[in-house]
């Protein structure tokens, strides 16, 4: 609360000097300023222009991390399997205490990883021989016996480190028409028809690449190269760009908190593992600080006490003798 | 692309101090607010000049 005599003084009607200031006229040069920076700025330093990461250019250059990562899709370990609401019912999602956010809004956007990654895909296409009668075997079958052959090639993929040479041929019946599969899946990315196949499964005007995020996020092609550019949360990369180009400067204390202990634990850790919804909320709760900051009593009077505005208008100031 | 668009599309700088991380470009951004804030609060306005005569 305000003294008396503060809410006296605020009550009372100015009675010192006045000036005219147009603000419309200010803010016409204000607009017109900006848009020739604007248009300098771009004339000169153009735009990023990093090449487009497609699921051709990620089965040619890493064929193998592909393949893995179309395992762990049609096994359902994937991260994106695995992450919860908004796209499955697969985990709780990410908490703050006993509060599951996403979880709270539903699955609002489903991602069926085997569906929507290989399944559906591979049925668009003119297939091999081969591959067509995999997947005719796959679509006939029980969901447990699809289960149970996909999780036992992730398993001996994984073991193998991904090289399927490393495979005993002799297990190879254990994992049914999975191999031929996503060998078809690899073919068809090789071939670029991954790439419209998966953006033309959704609405006529497609401006929703939720499904390819998803499936490339979940691979290392995708996420090394987010490493390269600096783009990753442990480095800042929420205030980075590609190239040169300046990032998201205001963007720095929402990055800050992923630095520091204990959101910087990773998975290891509680916090770590649900940073993104607990800084979420720190900064909710420091936004609605600044928002409500006439209301905080000693906030409030910063001002008063630190009096930068002196400085700004230190001419007046002198004038007026105050 | 812009005048000095191949230029800019390089591999950017970073600069390290333990767990603080920063390009060179987004350190010269900050810079140049920090410089314009303290221009503004130590320029007089053109009127106070006017007024001074």
């Amino acid at each position: 609360m305000s003294s008396p005599r503060i809410q006296d003084l605020e009550s009372q009607p100015w009675a010192g000097r006045t000036r005219r200031y147009d603000i419309i006229k200010e803010g016409t040069i204000a607009l017109l300023v900006v848009t020739l920076l604007t248009i300098a700025a771009s004339m000169f330093f153009g735009s990023p222009d990093e090449k487009q990461l497609t699921f051709k250019s990620w089965a040619v250059t890493a064929p193998a991390d592909f393949y893995q990562t179309a395992a762990h899709e049609i096994a359902g370990s994937s991260e994106s399997a695995g992450y919860g609401a908004p796209y499955n019912s697969a985990s709780d999602g990410v908490n703050v205490g006993p509060l599951h956010l996403a979880k709270i809004f539903g699955v609002s956007h489903p991602v069926n990883s085997v569906n929507d990654f290989v399944v559906t895909p591979l049925s668009t296409q003119v297939n091999t021989p081969e591959v067509s009668a995999a997947l005719k075997t796959w679509n006939v079958s029980d969901l447990k016996m699809q289960q149970g052959w996909a999780s036992k090639y992730d398993d001996a993929l994984t073991k193998a480190n991904g090289d399927q040479a490393k495979i005993p041929a002799g297990a190879l019946a254990d994992f049914g028409p999975v191999p031929a599969m996503i060998g078809g899946l690899l073919t068809m990315a090789q071939s670029g028809s991954l790439d419209a196949v998966l953006l033309s499964q959704g609405n006529y005007f497609q401006f929703d690449n939720t499904k390819q995020t998803l499936f490339m996020g979940d691979g290392n092609y995708f996420n090394d190269q987010s490493t390269a550019s600096h783009l990753q949360g442990d480095t800042w990369g929420m205030m980075n760009e590609t190239g040169r180009y300046p990032g998201q400067a205001w963007l720095w204390l929402y990055s800050f908190w992923y630095q520091i202990p204990p959101f910087n634990n990773g998975d290891q850790h509680p916090f770590g593992a649900n940073a993104d919804a607990y800084i979420m909320v720190i900064m909710g709760l420091l936004s609605a600080g600044l928002v409500f900051m006439p209301f905080i009593p000693g906030i409030r009077s910063l001002p008063r006490r630190i009096p930068i505005h002196r400085l700004i208008w230190k001419q007046y100031y002198k004038q007026e003798n105050l | 692309m812009g005048i000095f668009g191949h230029f800019m599309n390089f591999k950017a700088v970073y600069l390290h101090w333990g767990w603080l991380q920063i390009s060179v470009t987004n350190l010269l951004i900050i810079l140049s607010m920090v410089a314009i804030f303290l221009l503004a609060l130590t320029l007089p306005f053109p009127q106070d000049k006017e007024n001074q005569k």
